[in-house]
């Protein structure tokens, strides 16, 4: 099997195990994405409303979750 | 410790690294190294190895053995391909916008199991005692380096994990594998 197939066989299969290790590892991604990209506006001067706003969550969501990191 | 390693011991700790990557590991073990000593040609580890049958087919299948053995989840990239997301893709593309290294920095990145994080893996306990026996073994064989043959008498120790469990079954004795050590030795320095 070619990868491509395998990753076709692997993505139209209904194992548990599969689509909730990508969902998890997803996830991961996306915090990642978010931390880069909360931490570079921030270092644009961008506020927390503005950022959040853009995120489309409340001010103090975000402001919660990355206050720890010194932004 | 490490300067008194020779060249071959040396890439094998290096080489252990590589094996832990490839069978999914989070931290490099004593099987790990087992199995780089196998990378290393004609170091004298691998000959005692060789006639003791223990081939590296099978050290091999045991990696494997444990890995699923264990939880068999695939690695983010692995998972990620599955949506069709392509990591090293947007590893390739944060990377440009936001410098080398931008996306394993992250808190989330750098917490991974199996992580994007591509680089150093740290050692286990297992695989550090198994260093630190090494030294131990030259000491009492009265040489002035360590080599591969050090590394796999300190496997052999009781109680340093996966390697010295697996040799045992296999039959590897540590004071036998020292009298061949020795042996090879004094032949080899007889040319």
């Amino acid at each position: 099997m070619t990868d491509a197939t395998k990753v076709a066989a692997a993505a139209s299969s209904r194992d548990p195990a599969v689509g909730l290790a990508a969902v998890a590892s997803l996830r991961g991604l996306l915090e990642s994405l978010e931390e880069l990209q909360v931490s570079n506006a921030r270092a644009q001067g961008w506020s927390w409303q503005q950022i959040a706003d853009v995120l489309r969550v409340t001010r103090q969501a975000v402001h919660k979750k990355y206050r720890r990191f010194g932004l | 410790m490490f300067e008194r390693f020779t060249t071959k011991a040396r890439d094998t700790v290096i080489g252990a690294q590589e094996v832990a990557r490839r069978f999914d590991a989070d931290t490099v073990g004593s099987e790990h190294l087992l199995a780089a000593l196998y990378e290393q040609r004609g170091n004298l580890a691998l000959t005692v190895l060789e006639a003791l049958s223990v081939p590296r087919e099978e050290v091999e299948a045991e990696l494997e053995r444990i890995r699923t053995g264990g939880v068999a989840t695939p690695s983010d990239a692995e998972a990620l391909a599955t949506l069709g997301i392509d990591l090293d893709e947007v590893r390739r593309q944060v990377e440009e916008a936001f410098g080398p290294g931008a996306l394993d920095r992250t808190r989330s990145g750098m917490s991974r199991r199996w992580g994007w994080r591509k680089g150093h893996l740290p050692f286990g306990r297992d695989a550090k005692k198994v260093l630190n026996l090494a030294l131990r073994e030259a000491l009492l064989l009265k040489h002035n380096y360590i080599g591969c043959e050090h590394i796999l008498l300190g496997m052999l120790h009781e109680g340093t994990g996966a390697a010295g469990v697996f040799l045992r079954s296999r039959g590897v004795r540590q004071d036998a594998t020292r009298i061949i050590v020795e042996e090879l030795l004094k032949r080899r320095r007889a040319g």
